[in-house]
């Protein structure tokens, strides 16, 4: 599905991604965990493309410099150069940190801003698909975006992403300031969108607990490096990363 | 993307860091890198008068260059500083003028106290006039301030007061032109690098504090409305300073004082300059006043030459001028393998 090899990102003289390889097969959940700064989230813009948009803005403004190396390889299509738009119009969709609704659009407004790609008949399919998995949303349908709680803003910004029928979905820290039991609700949907939809899913988390159990596949970031990799079981039962991402 | 296997690397110069701090100053090359940018500035402007001294017309122009400069100061200090988009700064302009008529042709002061006492009234009067919509965020202090200058504008010529559309005239002139030149320069100066400490003292990282999130700086304990008003006030006082000395200037104070020129300016001024820097705001007006006086023949396709100026500088070089002399004065670049 998606083969990244050797992504190298420098904000100015700082490293931020360092040589970083990363595959998802097809219909695969991937996780991919680290501390703060570790680099996950610059990992995903580099997936879905948003990178190059902050080295134009950077570049444009007098700012850093962003200077991105990578090799991105997607359904055997080199995507490397590719802006983000035509990325998400290929399947790669990016559901942002802190979720990044829009607060002064109704619910239904910003599920709708979602299917900007999709067809009608496909919108129509996708959004009773979002309303059946998270039936809150359906409740709060006319509410503005930004008087939703964190757990709702959360679900609206997986079903924005989902409008836009995605085959890659980027889920970065979808699981942020959450309570545990609205988190546990979170990893379950993640589990049937992957059933229901037979898409991939590449998620990042800090705290692998959670999440660890749904994952086929994952990869560990410390500054930036992967220092680790394997099936989800292994890891969770490597002595190093238990002390370090499940907290025990 | 960059090169395959390389990359450029952009590092501070090892005497940027050496004169940065501490101020650990060991030597001439020190002291030199530290001092020549800001000499070569004031040593610039400072000669103006004597380079222009047989041309009267070219010596009235620094004047206006100098005040043009100090509303651009002002606007940059209240967009990037403080967050505050003013669009009006012909009503500090017009304020300041009509005050300082008014005292100076009508009640008599001479100009060495109308000129001051305009400053400070100016000041006060844009505050409180601009407090309304002070404690709100976003668009709406544009709005208003785009909306005064007119209003008085209107106001002025539909009343017929204070000399109606003639404007009011016998204002005092300066003695001599070495006067009028040095005063705004030395002002002009005083103004450029006090605001230059201002913005780095406490009261200026509160004021940045406001632009960033204005929310964090109110549970700091801190009333965001005074910080807001504490810069406008800062800010209107310069501009009305500057109008004062334009009417003594031109002995007369008229409506075109609140010309919409002085509000377009000093914001093309701030971006070819370069925002946040303050510098670029002067530098900015440098570049702009005297290339609009040279194309006055033009009448007013001067307009369309400034607007597209300053398209192609927001296409182009968004970051404006001082910015990237800054960048290149203090950094190298060199080209690194990863």
């Amino acid at each position: 599905m998606i083969e990244a090899r050797d992504l190298m990102v420098f904000y100015e003289n700082m490293i931020a991604v360092n040589n970083v390889t990363l595959h998802c097969d097809d219909g695969q959940i991937v996780g991919v965990f680290g501390a703060n700064s570790a680099g996950k989230s610059t990992l995903m813009y580099v997936l879905s493309g948003i990178i190059l948009d902050i080295q134009r803005k950077e570049r444009m403004r007098g700012g850093e410099r962003v200077t991105v190396f990578s090799k991105i390889t997607y359904a055997g299509k080199d995507i490397s150069l590719m802006k983000p738009h035509e990325r998400a119009r290929e399947g790669i969709i990016l559901c942002p940190e802190r979720r990044r609704i829009f607060p002064e659009s109704s619910v239904l407004e910003n599920l709708k801003i979602g299917a900007y790609l999709a067809s009608k008949e496909q919108a129509k399919e996708t959004l009773d698909y979002v309303f059946s998995l998270f039936p809150t949303l359906d409740r709060l349908k006319d509410r503005q975006g930004g008087f939703l709680s964190g757990g709702e803003q959360q679900m609206l910004a997986i079903g924005r992403s989902l409008m836009a029928q995605p085959k890659l979905l980027l889920l970065d820290e979808p699981l942020l300031g959450l309570a545990p039991s609205i988190q546990k609700d979170v990893i379950r949907v993640i589990k049937e969108i992957r059933r229901d939809r037979r898409i991939s899913i590449i998620v990042t988390e800090q705290y692998a607990r959670p999440v660890i159990p749904i994952v086929d596949y994952a990869y560990i970031l410390e500054n930036g490096s992967a220092v680790m990799e394997g099936k989800g079981k292994e890891l969770m039962n490597n002595p190093d990363v238990k002390a370090a991402y499940f907290g025990v | 993307m960059a090169e395959e296997g390389r990359r450029k690397e952009r590092i501070d110069r090892g005497i940027k860091i050496r004169t940065s701090g501490l101020y650990a100053i060991s030597g001439w090359p020190e002291l030199f890198y530290l001092i020549f940018p800001r000499f070569i500035l004031i040593a610039g402007i400072l000669s103006l008068p004597l380079v222009f001294s047989f041309a009267p017309y070219w010596r009235r122009v620094v004047c206006i260059v100098c005040i043009y400069a100090m509303l651009s100061i002002a606007f940059d200090f209240l967009a990037n500083f403080v967050g505050l988009i003013n669009l009006g700064s012909s009503f500090f302009i017009g304020l300041g003028g009509y005050l300082t008529a008014i005292l100076n042709a009508q009640w008599g002061l001479p100009p060495v106290l109308s000129i001051p006492i305009a400053t400070v009234a100016g000041a006060v009067i844009s505050t409180i006039l601009l407090l309304p919509c002070l404690p709100l965020r976003g668009i709406y202090f544009a709005i208003v301030s785009l909306m005064f200058p007119l209003i008085f504008e209107k106001l002025i010529q539909a009343f017929n007061i204070l000399g109606g559309t003639n404007g009011i005239v016998g204002l005092d002139g300066f003695s001599n032109a070495w006067w009028e030149g040095y005063t705004i320069i030395v002002v002009t100066l005083i103004v450029l690098f006090g605001l230059r400490r201002l913005v780095n003292e406490d009261v200026g990282l509160v004021l940045r504090g406001v632009k960033d999130n204005d929310q964090a700086v109110k549970a700091s304990g801190i009333s965001v409305t005074f910080c807001k008003a504490l810069a406008v006030f800062i800010a209107s006082g310069i501009g009305c300073f500057a109008g004062a000395f334009l009417s003594h200037l031109y002995m007369w104070a008229g409506l075109s004082l609140f010309a919409l020129d002085f509000s377009i300016m000093p914001i093309a001024a701030t971006v070819i300059g370069g925002g946040g820097t303050l510098v670029g705001a002067l530098i900015g007006s440098f570049i702009l006043v005297p290339l609009s006086e040279l194309l006055r023949s033009f009448g007013t396709l001067r307009v369309v030459f400034y607007s597209l100026v300053l398209t192609a500088f927001i296409i182009f070089k968004s970051e404006g001028i001082m910015v990237y002399a800054q960048r290149k004065y203090h950094q190298f670049e060199r080209w690194v393998k990863v």
